[in-house]
């Protein structure tokens, strides 16, 4: 595409992205106004000192009109201040900062290797001929895809740590290599729910590329196989791959409440759970316009890869 | 060639029946049905014809599966096996709402949005909708437990509120798609009422994109609210729900691995033989298998 | 004939359907191309002519089919018996393939420099500044204008007509002895489908490169091809020069050649061709045209094998009529 016109492009998409993340920030202010009850009461319990529940309401800006309230929270957001916690009065942006990481590196290891398997089965199994390969793949990945991810989980557990003690039931080292021993479970659990879902469109893809044919004219000009593979095969087929990914990112940091949950692993997810039973607000905000911020991005980010894959993925 | 049979005029009512079922997709499309059928109707019929109550204490805590409780017993004596088809109303019938009710407001505000004109209005919401689809589901669900409290109840509330952008986003893009076609244009010529024209020619086929992606979202939502329970926001004890009973169960999972398998297993039958049927679904539309 | 290009006899190409289902797409070709020969085949969808071509190319097994009986001969070689090393030698290099532009054309991710540069080299280590003239050398002969901006761009910024062009160029970089057009123009503008056929016979010209050029457009063939096969059901019906078109001796060519749009007085009728070719597998006995056929007798649909009857040095037709019909 023209320079131009892809910068010009480039940049609505940008701007469309901000705007979205302003509408995020909107949505996860606004949610504490939603609530049906008084929401400082509801923290500190029905029997509570009067002047402790005016003394959060103010804290918590709910006497203010709401518009200026927002705002007050918005510019606070631009500043890096997103609040404090109202259980321990540690300031949100630390809380995010000490649990983050650790969320992040099993996302994002989990991706990888899950992006590694899948090319080679995704596209071993969209170029076969044999119906009955399809089949069972498909067979199979539906069924891990349908099962929750907290049921693997728990039969993993079952398997591994109590019937083998392979891995701890909980507990949690922050160090490498001693973490390894608590996170090869989750992040292996992870893998093949993604690797599932990946290889499935990525299969799909390329049974279409297949079809096209550019790919038979490949064939007869007597392109090598290694470059056949890629420019002719996975190319042309990764696109919808990287789109669903970037989706599949946000569905993931939802999945990891549970996950954490589940492992007691120290990461975001747990956090957030146990801010919600809390009811600790600033803190669920906090989460909360992190990962909608995050989704939203990675969503922009796909598209690009894809674009750059696949000139003919609009933009 | 032999299929030429079921499209002559006089087709038995048989033979259509068969030819339905041979094209591609019919397999899984038929099985996933009779599954969740299946699992659906016991669960309603079950606690009722049982010999068991769900909440009644009919023997030894933590007892392993036998012949008169294949599932076992939970640490409080109660069977299982009761528990976990009594769970159907919950677990299915909480999602099913929680999928028909945002499909419909959601597919009419997004046929409102493909139809309407003001520039303002259309932008503004569907920036709305972008904001509110940028959270994962579970996340945002999660949040406004904090806000609006936990229970079956308040689940339904919070993905009616969080899911009608999903289901708007689709309509409205379908909508806008479907407006453009030659064919509305040719209503336009013939000089259909507005009205009519909605209703005959946009919004079924909007409807059929938006009642797909339903199917796949009762999947999803199945296993949100059973997500739900399990983190203790949606069901409560002691009503029985296979996401809570997971998470009752994982402090036994040493010693009684029946309290945390059935109910998953119901889950996944629930979820797996509704894949099925999507899938059989999309083999249709592609036309092959 | 012991100088032919290509020698194409009795060729049955079965597709497998299922495990245990077979079909015949192409029932009997026979027909012969000569260097610097430009054949038209002509046919309707369903005739075979796309396999025939996919079996000239070797790329029959993509789509489950294989020549089940008959011989297939380029250049001395036996296509249906070559290995895969011969296959190498001849595709690109001997043989070149001009797909349909309707459907696609260069790969979608790919540069058109890259691709072409895919076409020249054609698996052989060359220097990257004789690969890049060459490049801008064919685009110059497929008549696109700005070769070096071309080189960079992507296929989507392209015209239907320039794509199609650059198939050409890359169809020809190797300077083959025979090029197989699958219907090159359908679905293009008609200027630009005649600036191709121009270009097409210019190349057959200045490279002495015979040229196979499939289309169901009976008038374009007619114009610029020398000689026409004409195929049915599976089956080459008639082989005849275009010049000769109005003495076909056969009915289905007689059929195509009357019902063409351009003899239509105005407010005539359409002359059309009565029926629907027989749907693949359920071929009838005897003459596969017999049902559509005006002059058709009892005998013709009879279980008799459909001859090749010569009438001319270059003219071959199968109608088992063609003597009480038009006359010896």
């Amino acid at each position: 595409m023209n320079r131009n016109v892809f910068l010009r492009k480039l940049g609505g998409r940008l701007l469309r992205t901000i705007s979205i993340s302003f509408w995020v920030m909107v949505i996860s202010y606004s949610l504490m106004r939603l609530s049906p009850g008084d929401p400082a009461e509801a923290r500190l319990g029905a029997g509570a000192d009067p002047e402790a529940i005016i003394k959060l309401r103010e804290t918590l800006g709910l006497n203010e009109n709401a518009f200026v309230a927002f705002v007050d929270y918005f510019t606070g957001v631009l500043r890096g201040d997103l609040g404090v916690s109202l259980a321990n009065d540690v300031e949100v942006l630390e809380i995010i900062k000490r649990t983050f990481p650790l969320t992040l590196t099993y996302i994002v290891l989990s991706v990888f290797f899950a992006f590694i398997i899948s090319i080679p089965i995704g596209t071993i199994i969209g170029w076969s001929n044999k119906a009955s390969a399809v089949y069972v793949f498909r067979g199979i990945t539906s069924i891990i895809i349908a099962t929750p991810n907290f049921f693997i989980a728990m039969v993993g557990i079952l398997l591994f740590s109590v019937k083998y003690n392979w891995a701890p039931l909980f507990g949690y080292v922050s160090d490498f290599p001693g973490n390894l021993k608590y996170l090869w479970l989750p992040i292996t659990v992870n893998t093949l729910i993604l690797v599932s879902i990946i290889s499935r469109v990525l299969q799909s893809s390329v049974v279409d590329t297949r079809a096209e044919e550019f790919v038979e004219t490949g064939i007869i000009r007597g392109v090598s196989r290694p470059r056949f593979f890629w420019f002719y095969i996975l190319k042309p087929s990764l696109a919808p791959t990287v789109v669903l990914l970037s989706y599949m990112m946000g569905t993931m940091l939802g999945a990891t409440v549970i996950l954490e949950t589940i492992f007691s692993l120290p990461g975001i997810g747990r956090e957030l759970v146990g801010a919600v039973l809390a009811n600790d607000y600033p803190v669920v905000q906090g989460i909360l316009l992190l990962f909608g911020v995050i989704t939203v991005f990675l969503s922009f980010i796909g598209d690009l890869l894809a674009y750059a894959l696949d000139r003919r993925v609009k933009l | 060639m032999s299929n030429n049979k079921a499209f002559a005029a006089d087709a038995s009512r048989k033979e259509r029946i068969k030819e339905w079922v041979s094209r591609p997709g019919g397999f899984g499309i038929i099985t996933g049905s009779l599954m969740f059928a299946a699992i659906t109707l016991v669960g309603f019929i079950y606690p009722l014809v049982g010999p068991y109550a769900a909440d009644e204490f009919v023997g030894e805590s933590l007892e392993g599966p036998s012949l008169s409780h294949p599932m076992g017993l939970d640490q409080l004596g109660r069977d299982v096996m009761t528990r976990v088809f009594s769970a159907v109303p919950a677990d299915i019938g909480i999602a099913f709402l929680g999928v028909t009710i945002p499909l419909t407001i959601g597919t009419v505000v997004g046929i409102l949005l493909g139809i309407s004109k003001n520039k303002y209005v259309v932008s503004t919401v569907s920036s709305l909708i972008d904001g509110i689809n940028a959270f994962p589901l579970l996340i945002i669900a999660i949040a406004m437990v904090t806000f609006l409290g936990p229970g079956l109840f308040n689940v339904v509330i919070i993905l009616t509120l969080m899911s009608w952008a999903r289901y708007a986003r689709i309509a409205r893009t379908k909508a806008v798609v479907v407006l453009q076609q030659n064919y509305i244009e040719a209503t336009k010529l013939m000089g259909y009422s507005k009205r009519r024209v909605i209703s005959k020619h946009v919004a079924p086929n909007v409807s059929s994109e938006s009642l797909a992606y339903a199917l796949s979202d009762f999947i999803l939502v199945i296993i949100i609210v059973s997500g739900l329970s399990f983190l203790g926001f949606a069901a409560r004890p002691p009503m029985p729900e296979w996401g809570s009973m997971i998470a009752d169960g994982r402090t036994f999972l040493g010693q009684a691995w029946w309290l945390t398998v059935f109910p998953g297993l119901a889950i996944c039958w629930s979820a797996i033989s509704l894949s099925f049927i999507v899938e059989g679904l999309s083999r249709r539309d592609r036309g092959n298998s | 004939m012991s100088n032919a290009l290509v020698q194409i006899d009795s060729l049955c190409i079965d597709v497998k359907v299922t495990r245990t289902r077979r079909l015949t797409i192409v029932n009997s070709a026979t027909f012969d191309v000569h260097p610097g020969q430009l054949l038209g085949l002509i046919g309707e969808s369903g005739s075979g002519k796309t396999m025939l071509c996919r079996s000239l190319v070797g790329t029959l097994h993509r789509r489950g089919a294989y020549i089940n009986s008959g011989s297939l001969t380029f250049n001395g070689i036996d296509l249906i018996k070559a290995t895969p090393k011969e296959w190498r030698d001849i595709r690109g290099k001997e043989i070149g393939y001009i797909p349909q532009s309707a459907l696609a054309g260069p790969n979608p991710v790919m540069t058109i420099g890259a691709q072409m540069a895919e076409a020249i080299q054609l698996g052989e280590k060359m220097d990257k500044s004789v690969v890049r003239k060459r490049a801008i050398e064919l685009l110059e002969i497929v008549q696109i204008r700005r070769p070096e901006i071309v080189l960079k761009q992507y296929p989507y910024e392209l015209s239907g007509g320039m794509k199609q062009r650059v198939m050409i160029a890359c169809a020809i970089a190797r300077e083959p002895k025979l090029i197989v057009a699958d219907e090159p123009t359908t679905g293009l503008d008609v200027t630009v489908q005649a600036e191709i056929m121009q270009l097409l016979k210019q190349i057959r010209k200045d490279l002495n490169t015979a040229i196979i050029l499939v289309s169901h457009d009976l008038p374009l063939i007619n114009e610029v091809c020398d000689d026409i096969v004409i195929m049915h059901a599976g089956s080459t019906v008639e082989k005849i020069p275009s010049a000769k078109i109005q003495d076909t001796r056969h009915p289905y060519t007689e059929a195509l050649y009357r019902s063409r749009i351009d003899l239509v007085e105005p407010r005539g009728k359409l002359v059309t061709i009565n029926g629907q070719p027989p749907t693949v597998g359920d071929w009838p006995t005897g003459c596969r045209f017999a049902g559509r056929c005006d002059y058709a007798k009892p005998g013709c649909s009879a279980d008799v094998e459909i001859p090749s009857i010569k009438i001319g040095p270059n003219h071959l037709t199968s109608c088992i009529r063609q003597a009480e019909i038009w006359g010896k």
